[in-house]
């Protein structure tokens, strides 16, 4: 029975993804007086780019037709470590978040690399500026998850949300607050939000993720944007789980997985309504203001592990 | 060679035992003796052929020895003092054992590689000493592991310092090519005194440098010789392994080398450093107190992150790659200070746990290090130019050279499936468990060592991106590139069978995990089998299987393909200058870390007087390295004041020298006299 629940988490964040952006986007259209497209339109667009043909540029090897399929692996990997309705996932007793990170980092280094096969400008700017961006959002993203695992006395991913899990809400300590504020700016910087990048801008001088897809078409295409689909959605359950997983099933009872599950998508509106809320209030930084932006959140999670030291165990 | 019967008792024991003794003997007279004599006697081609089958039999041999006494408790014990004037024993445990494997292991590769390389490279009459020297090479570096006195032990240091010196001068000569070997033989010979001194320290305890002697004697030393022993075995080892600032020769001398002698130098050669530092720390003072740790963990933080900002910032293929050896030496360094932490609080699970990571990374970076190396000698042989301004779209030519040498890149990255990764991820989990030094400093500080080594990785990411992006996709950016070849078949085997070891280590990390484990046991009595060695030997199978799934899936799901030109925003056709160069590349990272590299840049725009409409502009941004004139200029002045000082000593006059002579005597009786 649990394993059936951990393969159906699995599927809730792989399946679930294009549903998780589209209603991102509904909630932005509101937020800006707009009617918005139906939250079923990233399925749309998906079906319709899996029909197309893909576009080879005449320069490119095997590696960008591969990039966006080990992309979609390794972060398929990655919602096998994240629990949803239950404090355990397939890997989340084995894996730990070293791992998570790592796999995304699978994904990012191949995805840069298929940019620069394609042989144009745009996708040697898209990577370079994604690499400074992937390296400064790597020691916050880790220090912010080993404050929270030194409190926890875990480094599995399952260990850590049990531990919080039993904790009361309303004792919550200043690490937790600072390890989300350094996680949720990793996660902005992570997914290629705002204020990091714009998801949504085609123009060459701001874009850093639209400018490393630019040569794909098509399948490939739709790999990708499921891949990162996926990301945002795993990363923000993994924020939930990390820092909320109050009302999780601890039986295997179908009622309590029904429940979980509604309180699953409630949290998971909420945190989708703050990201709304940023993305139509906060302009985008300039480049050179990005590492500032990650230094603020290495600075948080730096002072998150150190006060991991006057936490009483 | 006899593998013995599956228990490892009894008569068959000691059969396995002699076995394992000769196939020793074997490994060193082949690489000591009847290769060279066939190579510098023979001088025909069968000659030839026939060494190099016998070193790279050698090799494999001592692969089979070393993987015996590895994995299982089979030690190998000879004596060659009757036939030295030293005493000169050579002894293989479960740590040299280690040690030995990776450097056969790269050997047979490198070798293989070489084939083809030395044969293309140099005039018929070089390449038997090419070939000598590369076997003796080899030789050195083996008697430097397996030594268990320390005449054998500095006997072999010496050699390998001096043939590799030599493979360097073969290579060519100029006099910027000398220049740079001097400052190579200049500081490996400081750091081989202050390794000598080091084992002179032990002498008026132990009475000989016997090993065994050493270690016993070595509970009894007074604590200031034990922290001296341990700056100088730091310092010695480390001017060898290339800690920063001790690493002034490393891009000076690796990058110079054939590639196939890099391979072998960054591979393995400073790998031999590592095995001495860990022999004087771990084996022979057994920890110490916990600055000890803390001091090699600065190390490896300063080595890591510096050499990685610097390897970012080069275009020299081989200049990187060299950085990247002192980055990964700093990586080493990291699990060894943690471990060193963890020893001198008593934790001896968590002190096997960081040691073995440390000596994971030490063969993982072994096996890629030497990959990319010898790829880069195929880029070379196929562009005649290692610089990544000029290549471009290698991928296509050179198809498998750019599969193994991405297998490389992706193992140094430390990505999940290659190897580098299990060792990097051993290293931060042995962070992590820093938490349970309660009421103490460590506490805090190996925790946030997780930020370091994911900074360095992050970087180490961005520059192999950049190295394999820009080198071997996209278009070609000269017409060498454009004309590439993929590399003789030699080249391809050698570097195939590296890659195969790199994933077969990444996606089955159990093979080596379990040995080692048992080596953390010896080393530190009292620990168990760390539980994270079992953890990531059962995950990553798991998730090898599910992202080989999906890339399965979707490669069996029928796409059409259609071949367009890049999009060039309407322009007719994209050309090969417009693509993002490796300068370019690394721009935003070296913007954010100027402060370390403290640039000086040039820009110059002709003719001088139409600032809007230029000719032509130049621009040249030279890395200033304050610090290394900071700490090495008062000390080259005051040898050169002091050599200037006592060349007044030599008045070139008979009879002055004769007064000399006269008064060493009369102090030397004086001296006899008085002692008395």
């Amino acid at each position: 029975m649990k394993m059936a629940i951990n393969v159906l988490q699995a599927l809730i964040l792989i399946l679930g993804a294009p549903l998780a952006r589209g209603v991102i986007g509904k909630l932005k259209a509101w937020i800006q007086r707009r009617q918005g497209a139906s939250i079923w339109r990233p399925y749309a667009d998906l079906a319709k780019l899996f029909r197309k043909e893909d576009l080879v540029p005449p320069s490119a090897s095997w590696v960008f037709r591969c990039a966006p399929i080990v992309l979609l692996g390794a972060t398929i990997a990655v919602a096998a470590f994240v629990p949803v309705v239950q404090p355990s996932a397939l890997l989340a007793s084995w894996g730990d978040f070293f791992l998570l990170v790592y796999l995304l980092a699978l994904g990012r280094f191949f995805l840069s690399l298929g940019a620069l096969d394609g042989g144009s400008a745009f996708g040697g700017m898209g990577a370079s500026r994604e690499a400074l961006v992937s390296t400064l959002a790597e020691a916050p993203f880790l220090l912010g998850l080993v404050a929270v695992s030194i409190l926890a006395a875990h480094a599995d991913i399952a260990g850590m949300v049990t531990w919080t899990l039993h904790q009361n809400f309303f004792n919550v300590s200043a690490v937790h607050i600072l390890a989300f504020t350094s996680l949720a700016m990793v996660v902005l910087a992570e997914t290629g939000r705002m204020p990091v990048d714009n998801p949504t801008t085609h123009l060459e001088l701001t874009m850093i993720h639209e400018g490393m897809v630019l040569e794909y078409s098509g399948p490939s295409l739709a790999l990708i944007e499921w891949a990162s689909a996926i990301k945002l959605h795993a990363l923000l359950a993994l924020l939930i789980a990390l820092f909320g997983p109050w009302g999780m099933a601890s039986s295997g009872s179908v009622e309590a997985i029904g429940l979980a599950l509604l309180l699953y998508c409630t949290k998971a509106a909420v945190l989708m309504l703050l990201l709304a809320v940023i993305e139509s209030g906060v302009a985008k930084l300039r480049m050179y203001l990005v590492p500032d932006f990650l230094g603020v959140a290495s600075a948080v999670s730096a002072l998150a592990v150190i006060f991991t030291m006057l936490v009483k165990r | 060679m006899y593998q013995g019967g599956k228990k490892a008792g009894g008569e068959e024991f000691t059969v396995q035992l002699v076995s394992i003794d000769r196939a020793f003997i074997f490994l060193l007279a082949a690489l000591g003796l009847f290769a060279p004599i066939l190579l510098l006697a023979g001088r025909t081609k069968r000659a030839r052929g026939l060494a190099i089958a016998l070193i790279v039999a050698a090799n494999v041999v001592g692969c089979s020895v070393a993987a015996l006494c590895f994995w299982r408790e089979s030690h190998s014990l000879l004596d060659f003092s009757r036939i030295t004037p030293f005493s000169f024993v050579l002894e293989i445990d479960k740590l040299s054992a280690l040690f030995l494997l990776l450097i056969c292991t790269v050997g047979v590769p490198v070798a293989i590689f070489a084939v083809s390389y030395f044969n293309r490279h140099y005039p018929e009459e070089r390449r038997n000493w090419m070939w000598t020297f590369f076997s003796l090479f080899l030789l050195s570096m083996v008697v430097v592991v397996t030594a268990s006195t320390g005449f054998a032990f500095l006997a072999g240091w010496e050699l390998m310092t001096l043939l590799s010196a030599g493979l360097i001068l073969m290579e060519g000569d100029s006099v910027e090519r000398r220049h740079n070997v001097f400052i190579y033989l200049l500081m490996m010979h400081a750091g081989a005194a202050a390794v000598v001194a080091g084992f002179f320290l032990f002498l008026p305890y132990s009475h000989t440098l016997d090993f065994l002697a050493i270690r016993t004697a070595s509970a009894g030393l007074p604590a200031g010789i034990r922290t001296a022993i341990f700056l100088l075995a730091f310092m010695g080892f480390g001017t060898k392994a290339g800690i920063i600032p001790l690493h002034l020769w490393l891009p000076r001398a690796h990058p110079i080398a054939p590639s196939p002698v890099s391979a072998l130098m960054s591979g393995v050669m400073l790998k031999t450093a590592v095995y001495g530092f860990v022999r004087f720390a771990f084996d022979f003072l057994a920890g110490g107190p916990s600055w000890f740790g803390y001091l090699v963990l600065l190390a490896g933080a300063v080595s890591g992150l510096l050499g990685v900002l610097y390897a970012i910032a080069e275009h020299d293929l081989k200049r990187l790659l060299a950085y990247h050896s002192v980055e990964n030496i700093g990586i080493i360094y990291l699990g060894l200070g943690t471990s060193l932490l963890f020893a001198s609080h008593q934790a001896p699970l968590w002190a096997s746990l960081a040691l073995i990571a440390a000596l994971l990374h030490t063969f993982n970076h072994a096996l890629f290090k030497s990959l990319l190396f010898l790829g880069a000698g195929a880029i070379s042989n196929a562009t005649h130019t290692i610089d990544l301004e000029e290549l471009g779209g290698l991928q296509q030519r050179m198809p498998i050279t750019g599969t193994t040498f991405l297998i490389g890149c992706c193992s140094i990255v430390g990505l999940p499936l290659f190897n580098g990764f299990i060792s990097e991820w051993l290293t931060f989990r042995s962070f992590l468990a820093g938490f349970v030094l309660t009421n103490s400093k460590a506490q805090i500080v190996l925790p946030l060592m997780v930020g370091v080594l994911a900074l360095i990785g992050g970087l180490a990411a961005a520059c192999f991106v950049k190295v394999f992006g820009v080198a071997f996709l996209g278009r070609p950016r000269s017409a060498e590139a454009e004309h590439a070849v993929e590399a003789p078949v030699s080249m391809r085997a050698g570097m195939t069978i590296l890659a195969a070891a790199c994933l077969l280590i990444g996606i089955l990390p159990g093979l080596l995990l379990h040995p080692l484990a048992s080596l953390g046991q010896a080393l530190f009595p009292g620990a168990g089998v760390p539980e994270e060695t079992l953890i990531i030997a059962r995950v990553i199978p798991w998730i090898a299987a599910i992202i080989l799934g999906v890339v399965v899936t979707t490669v069996l799901l029928k796409r059409t393909q259609r071949m367009v030109p890049t999009w060039g925003c309407g322009l007719p056709q994209l050309t090969s200058r417009m693509q993002y160069t490796s300068t370019v590349f690394s721009k935003p990272i070296r913007f954010v870390f100027s402060a370390v590299y403290r640039p000086d840049r040039k820009i110059e725009r002709l003719p001088a007087g139409q600032p809007y409409f230029p000719t032509s502009i130049s621009y040249s941004s030279v890395r200033t390295t304050s610090y290394e004139k900071a700490l090495y200029r008062p000390f080259v002045d005051l040898i050169v004041s002091a050599a200037h000082q006592l060349r007044r000593l030599q008045t070139g006059n008979i009879q002055v020298y004769l007064l000399y002579i006269f008064l060493t005597l009369v102090a030397l009786l004086a001296f006899l006299r008085f002692q008395k």
